[in-house]
C-alpha cells in the first residue's frame, strides 16, 4: 500500500511538472474556474439575500452545505481527475497505454492530467470559514464542529469519488458515459447543494438510497448544524462512503477484465 | 439552399445519437425539478410578486426547456477542435463565409435540440407541473421569435469564443464562464427584478436578458413583442462583431496540428 502511495505521489509530481510547462494555461484555467464557482454560488446567495431562508435553512446553513460539497468535490477531482474523463480513454483507445504500465490501472488513471482545483478549494474554504464562524458566534454550533466537518469533507470526497468511479466503470459496458455522469454526478451534486427538505419525497429517496450524495453533506449537517439527528449519522456517512467505494472497486475489477481496445 | 443543406446534415448526424440524448434529457429534467423545488420551498409561505407560485414554477420550467435552444449550443461552434486538427485552415478557404458556414450548421443543431430535447422536456413538465400554457397563438409566435433571436445571439457568442481558439488553447473555458454569467444575469433562475441593484443594472445593460428573461416573460404574457427590439439590436451588433472577428482570423492562422 505504501509502495503504491509513493508511486502515486511520484506520478502526480510528474503530472504537475508537465502541466506547468504551460504555465499561462494553468493559471488561466484556475482563474476561470474561480469565476465560474463564484458566479454559481452567487445564484444561491442572491436567492437567500432576497428571501432570507429556504424552508427554514438560513444563508449560513445553506453556505455550509454548499462549501462542504464544494471541498469534497475539489478533493476528489484533484486526486483523481481523469477518472471523470474515462470515456475519452475508452473511445480513443488511450487506456491501452496505461495497461502496459507496471502499476494498477486505476492508480495510473488517477495520476493522469493532475489538476489542482485551487479555485474551488479557496472558495470552499472561505465560505465554510465565514459560515461556521457566524454559527459558532451565534452558539448554533461549538468548536467540535470543526474536526467533525473535516471528517465529513473527507468522507464526502471518498463518496463522490466512489460514485464517479462507479459511473465511469459503466463505460466498460456502454462506452459513452457523459450522459450518465450528467445524472449521477452533475445533477445529483447540484441537488445536494440545497437543503433536501425542499425536494419531493421521491427525489429525497433517490438522493439517499439511489445516488447517495445526501451522505456527503446534508445528512451529516442535520447533526452538526441543526442537531436534528444523533451523532451516529457521522460514522454512518463514512460507512456508506466506504461501502460505495468497495462496490465501485469491485465493479472496476470486473469492468477492466471486460475491456476491449478500440484498436488503432 | 446552402443553409438548408448544412442544417439538415447536422440534424441528420445528431439523429444517430438519439438514445444517448434522451438519457441526457433525464438529467436536464432533473435539474429543472431541482430549481422548481427551490422556488416551491421559497414560495410556500410567501407571495412571489407578479409571478405567484404557479407563475414562478412555469418561469423556471420554461427556462429549463429553452436552455436547449438558447444556451446549450456547440462549444465555440467546434472551432477549438478545428484549430487543433488544422481543419480551420480549410474552412477559412471555402467559398462561403466562415461565420455563415458555421451558423448554418448550428441552426441544424438547434432544430434537432428543439425536437429531441426542448419538446420532450416541455411535454414532461406540462404533465407533471402546473405549467402555464398561453391561450393565444400570437404568444406562441412571439415566444418562438424571441427564442430564435436568443439562439442567434448565442450562436454569435460561441463564434467569438471559438475564434479565440486561434490565439489561446483555453478558449473552452470562456464557454463555461459565459454559461455561468448567463445563469445569473439572464434571469434563468432568478427574475432580473429580484437581483441586487448592481447585478440587475449590469444585466439590463447587457444582452443576457434576451436569452431567457424576455422570451419567458413573453411566453407568460408579461411582456409584449416590443421587448424584442433590444434583441434585434443586439443581434445586429453581434453580427458586426463576428464579421470583424473573421477579418482578424484571416490575417494569420496558426494551427496546432494537421
Amino acid at each position: 500500500m505504501i509502495k503504491w502511495l509513493r508511486m502515486y505521489r511520484l506520478l502526480i509530481a510528474a503530472s504537475i511538472r508537465s502541466r506547468m510547462e504551460y504555465r499561462f494555461n494553468f493559471w488561466f484555467s484556475t482563474l476561470m474556474a474561480v469565476i465560474i464557482n463564484v458566479v454559481e454560488f452567487l445564484m444561491l446567495a442572491v436567492i437567500l439575500l432576497k428571501f432570507g431562508h429556504i424552508k427554514g435553512w438560513t444563508m449560513e446553513e445553506c453556505g455550509y452545505l454548499y462549501a462542504v460539497l464544494t471541498l469534497s468535490k475539489a478533493i476528489y477531482r484533484t486526486a483523481a481527475s481523469d477518472v471523470h474523463h474515462l470515456e475519452k480513454y475508452l473511445v480513443g483507445g488511450d487506456l491501452d497505454a496505461l495497461l502496459l504500465r507496471p502499476i494498477p490501472i486505476l492508480l495510473a488513471l488517477m495520476s493522469q492530467n493532475f489538476q489542482l482545483k485551487a479555485g474551488e478549494l479557496i472558495q470552499g474554504t472561505a465560505i465554510l470559514t465565514i459560515c461556521m464562524g457566524v454559527m459558532i458566534r451565534q452558539g448554533q454550533m461549538t468548536w467540535t464542529a470543526i474536526p467533525l466537518t473535516m471528517v465529513v469533507i473527507m468522507s464526502g470526497a471518498v463518496l463522490l469519488f466512489a460514485i464517479g468511479l462507479l459511473t465511469a466503470t459503466a463505460g466498460f459496458w456502454i462506452l459513452r458515459i457523459e450522459e450518465l455522469q450528467n445524472i449521477t454526478e452533475d445533477a445529483a451534486r447540484t441537488a445536494a447543494q440545497y437543503p433536501m427538505s425542499i425536494y419531493p419525497n421521491w427525489l429525497q429517496w433517490l438522493l439517499i438510497g439511489g445516488i447517495p450524495v445526501a451522505f456527503a453533506n446534508y445528512l451529516p449537517s442535520l447533526y452538526i448544524v441543526r442537531q436534528q439527528m444523533d451523532w451516529w449519522i457521522i460514522p454512518l456517512s463514512c460507512a456508506v462512503a466506504f461501502l460505495v467505494l468497495g462496490a465501485a472497486l469491485a465493479a472496476w475489477r470486473v469492468g477492466i477484465s471486460r475491456y476491449q481496445s478500440t484498436g488503432s | 439552399m446552402l443553409f438548408l443543406v448544412l442544417a439538415r446534415k447536422t440534424y441528420a448526424r445528431n439523429l444517430q445519437y438519439r438514445s444517448a440524448h434522451l438519457v441526457h434529457n433525464i438529467a436536464s429534467a432533473l435539474f429543472g425539478f431541482i430549481y422548481v423545488s427551490i422556488w416551491m420551498g421559497i414560495g410556500e409561505n410567501r407571495p412571489l410578486g407578479e409571478y405567484g407560485l404557479t407563475g414562478i414554477v412555469s418561469y423556471v420550467a420554461f427556462n429549463q426547456a429553452s436552455l436547449w435552444v438558447a444556451a446549450f449550443l456547440t462549444n465555440g461552434l467546434g472551432m477549438e477542435q478545428s484549430v487543433r486538427t488544422g481543419q480551420i485552415a480549410l474552412d477559412l478557404m471555402r467559398p462561403v463565409h466562415l461565420f455563415y458556414h458555421l451558423m448554418c450548421k448550428e441552426w441544424g443543431q438547434i432544430a434537432y435540440q428543439f425536437v429531441y430535447k426542448f419538446l420532450p422536456i416541455y411535454a414532461l413538465y406540462f404533465f407533471v407541473l402546473p405549467l402555464h400554457v398561453p391561450s393565444s397563438w400570437q404568444t406562441f409566435f412571439w415566444t418562438a421569435a424571441a427564442l430564435s433571436l436568443a439562439a442567434y445571439i448565442t450562436i454569435c457568442l460561441n463564434y467569438l469564443i471559438g475564434a479565440l481558439a486561434l490565439w489561446t488553447t483555453e478558449s473552452r473555458w470562456l464557454y463555461w464562464v459565459n454559461y455561468a454569467f448567463s445563469m445569473l444575469l439572464s434571469g434563468f433562475l432568478i427574475p432580473i427584478e429580484w437581483l441586487p441593484k448592481t447585478l440587475a443594472d449590469i444585466s439590463r445593460s447587457s444582452f443576457y436578458p434576451y436569452l431567457h428573461y424576455i422570451p419567458t416573460r413573453i411566453y407568460l404574457g408579461m411582456e409584449d413583442r416590443s421587448a424584442l427590439i433590444g434583441a434585434v439590436c443586439w443581434c445586429a451588433a453581434f453580427t458586426f462583431l463576428c464579421l470583424a472577428a473573421t477579418g482578424f482570423m484571416r490575417r494569420k492562422v496558426e494551427v496546432q496540428g494537421g
